[in-house]
């Protein structure tokens, strides 16, 4: 095992770990759906959502931080060049995590002043940590580049994945800066912090998993790198080519000209017709390679992947996206719907899938299978499915009798929220939530023993 | 397994679909294709929405009465600026405006608005959208009573400044501790962010429309 | 537009692609086994796809210009899943790894 291979593990861990903390605040924020009085004045809504969602953001860095960390030797002939540097700055990046973690917890905000905005609370969403952590997190994708650029320039060979992987960590580190600035203007402010939302999460990060499911399916499946390489730059194609100007889709309603309202509404239009596409790939690598892999759990992550992307981005985007429907669905309980299905699709069952290949390599099994990855893996799409039904229904009853009926006010929103099927689709995503928060425990159960050793590739199922 | 970035193919020439060259080719030009259009369409929508441009209105319209009416010709809702109506009965000048509406932000981010409130619809979702809160007939019908305020603007400080104490329903918004010059600040970013042009978002506001 | 026509079209513009996507799981999954039964079913779903893009074009209060749009790429669908899997055919033959 290379040393950076042991880098990706703490990497890993690390990861889990947030992941599960992210579950919790979530559990919690959708405990104060149904108990507003809750902790009031105390521990309000505002710090618990923030963990929830900041918490997303960087345990999914950090996994695809372990990811690149665990191919990259491998990718290169090569171990990575600042070994050193990059074990240091991982335990930099938890003690910055840790520590805003603690201010968000235990001083919450402060006064109208820069000195709030550089060390308690920046208060834009998803980049709320202070500009002190802002300048951390960079440090820590410095060296993360360095490390990166360095070993391909040190093994003096380049491949085409590491190519897409090093061309896409520029743009992912330039819209990062957008984290410090505090325009007045909110239209402005807003314009560029979606640059910097949109560019991460529906570009730049669509391309850096596309790579790492690229090296995975090479590893897992046994796909060969042409056609690997073929469908990576197929992928990068249709995704920045409709991602870029799909910012558009969040230009509808901040004061932007009117001609955003066509230019997003067309191209997040376009986004089922590759998803139709990779739906396709995915059956036809599936059963090419069901019998050759080694690794069932990572198999049917990256098989879910695929699924979930279709629905969650294609069938939850596409029922919102056109302007005419989004004015009224924007902002509301509908649009957490898409994004938790959307997060999920494309990211998280990823991830899974790269922790399953690690697993199997640390446990040193030819062939990975067991009982316990079924549970989770059952559990969470189980519970995934359930939490989006749930605020599709709450989100419906908003938009239509807060915002279509209502007329948006603040006694709009109130009936609307008091409305039976807004609390039915509430209560529901408490349930779901639970139910999803239990595949994550017996996610952590199942990565943390020793797989049990299974013959050969061609046994049938172990009795459930 | 091929080594090298399989960029090697053996002899086929022109436009082979099954070579990655061919996509890579592809994806480049895409890309640059986007990104240039996406800068000028930026160029232009900065024209549009820095303050003083076309949707967004400089900070001293705090000075002015603000609507929101049913525009037929662009089949949208439209803030609509109207006769002089300071805030807070004093007319500011441009720099007083400007200074205010900035400390509004500072408010706005240094409490984590966007956590429980969205702002042209972008947050959170636990409290309600406040791009037009400026205008929510909620002020003069509930809280100018409940605070015993003369006006909109004061009704809205006493609001802010304890939230706690006047409740309208069970989701309350908790005390964030605002100074009264930091709440009146926030009262001047929230009138003038309802003057900005959004495209008719929210739709109806204020207006309750029947079921069919 | 009216809060029930919200409603509506959301629900028929989400349909719609999940008709879509039901084609092209069908169709994939019959290819793979080679049962023509599926590829028929694949079929009707497209179908589907295809009557849920016209009544879209028929009864919501879209503007032309969606409706359109909409109704193309109902059609667009058609061809993607078989176009797909030729080329996955075509590409992994050429790398001497065909099924």
């Amino acid at each position: 095992m290379y040393r950076s291979q042991k880098l990706s593990l703490r990497y890993f861990t690390a990861a889990i770990v947030l992941f599960g903390v992210m579950i919790l605040f979530g559990l919690l924020s959708a405990l104060y759906y149904l108990y507003p009085s809750m902790l009031f004045n105390v521990f309000n809504f505002s710090t618990s959502k923030i963990l929830h969602i900041d918490t997303l953001v960087i345990w999914l860095l950090m996994a695809f931080m372990g990811a690149v960390y665990w191919y990259l030797p491998k990718e290169l002939g090569h171990e990575v060049v600042g070994m050193r540097l990059a074990e240091i700055t991982f335990w930099v990046f938890c003690a910055v995590v840790a520590v805003v973690a603690l201010v968000f917890v235990f001083v919450q905000y402060g006064s109208a002043n820069e000195f709030t905005l550089w060390f308690i609370n920046q208060g834009r969403k998803y980049v709320e940590a202070p500009r002190w952590a802002t300048i951390g997190v960079v440090a820590v994708m410095l060296v993360f580049a360095y490390n990166v650029i360095g070993t391909a320039v040190k093994a003096r060979r380049m491949t085409g994945i590491m190519w897409v992987l090093v061309l896409d960590l520029i743009p992912l580190l330039i819209v990062y800066l957008d984290a410090f600035p505090a325009p007045t203007n909110m239209s402005v402010d807003l314009y560029w912090w979606w640059w910097l939302v949109h560019m991460w999460v529906e570009s730049t990060w669509e391309v850096l998993i596309g790579c790492v499911m690229a090296l995975v399916l090479m590893d897992v499946m046994g796909t060969s790198r042409r056609i690997v390489e073929a469908w990576l730059y197929i992928e990068v194609m249709l995704v920045l080519g409709a991602g870029i100007l799909g910012l558009g889709h969040h230009y509808f309603w901040i004061g932007t000209p009117r001609y955003w309202l066509g230019i997003g509404g067309f191209f997040s239009a376009l986004e089922p017709l590759p998803l139709l596409g990779m739906v396709i790939h995915s059956i036809y690598d599936a059963g090419m390679h069901r019998m050759k892999t080694a690794n069932r759990p990572a198999f049917y992550w990256i098989t879910a992947e695929a699924f979930g992307n279709f629905i969650g981005a294609g069938v939850w985007g596409f029922m919102m996206t056109l302007p005419q429907i989004n004015l009224f669905s924007h902002g509301t309980q509908w649009t957490v719907s898409h994004g938790h299905f959307a997060f999920y699709g494309a990211y998280v069952c990823g991830v899974l899938a790269v922790f399953y290949v690690a697993k199997q390599k640390t446990a040193g099994t030819e062939f990975l299978d067991g009982r316990a990855w079924k549970w989770s893996f059952g559990l969470f799409n189980f519970g995934m499915i359930g939490m989006v039904m749930g605020l599709l229904i709450a989100g419906m009853a908003q938009a239509f009798y807060g915002r279509a009926i209502g007329g948006s006010t603040l006694m709009a929103f109130t009936q609307a929220s008091e409305n039976p099927w807004f609390i039915a689709g509430m209560y529901a995503r408490m349930g779901f939530g639970v139910i999803f928060a239990l595949g994550y425990v017996v996610l952590v159960y199942d990565l943390l023993t020793a797989p049990r050793r299974v013959p050969a590739p061609q046994t049938p199922m172990e009795p459930a | 397994m091929k080594v090298e970035g399989a960029t090697t193919h053996e002899g086929r020439a022109g436009l082979d679909m099954t070579d990655p060259r061919f996509w890579r080719a592809g994806a480049i030009s895409t890309t640059l294709v986007m990104l240039v259009v996406l800068a000028f369409l930026s160029v232009d929508s900065m024209r549009v929405i820095s303050v003083g441009g076309a949707h967004v209105p400089r900070y001293d319209v705090v000075n002015r009465h603000i609507g929101y009416q049913y525009d037929w010709s662009r089949r949208e809702d439209v803030p609509v600026i109207g006769a002089p109506e300071p805030l807070f009965g004093r007319t500011l000048t441009e720099a007083q405006a400007t200074a205010l509406v900035r400390e509004g932000k500072l408010v706005i981010q240094s409490r984590a608005c966007m956590d429980c409130h969205t702002f042209f619809g972008n947050g959170a979702y636990y409290g309600p959208d406040l791009t037009k809160s400026w205008l929510d007939p909620a002020w003069p019908q509930i809280w100018m009573p409940m605070t015993g305020k003369p006006t909109r603007e004061e009704a809205m400080v006493a609001f802010l400044m304890n939230p706690d104490q006047y409740p309208t329903w069970t989701r309350a918004m908790p005390n964030l501790h605002l100074t009264e010059r930091e709440a009146r600040a926030t009262v001047a970013y929230l009138k003038w962010m309802s003057a900005v042009d959004t495209n008719g978002f929210p739709a109806n506001f204020g207006k309750t429309q029947t079921q069919q | 537009m009216t809060p029930a026509a919200l409603i509506e079209t959301a629900v028929l513009l989400g349909l719609l692609v999940l008709a879509g996507g039901g084609y092209a799981g069908l169709y994939g999954y019959g290819r793979l086994r080679a049962r023509p039964a599926l590829v028929a079913a694949a079929t009707a779903c497209w179908i589907a796809a295809l009557a849920i893009a016209l009544a879209i074009a028929v009864v919501t209060p879209l503007d032309a210009g969606w409706k359109v749009l909409v109704v193309v790429s109902a059609i667009v669908y058609a061809v993607i899943p078989p176009a797909t899997w030729r080329y996955l055919e075509r590409l992994h033959v050429a790398e001497g790894e065909g099924p």
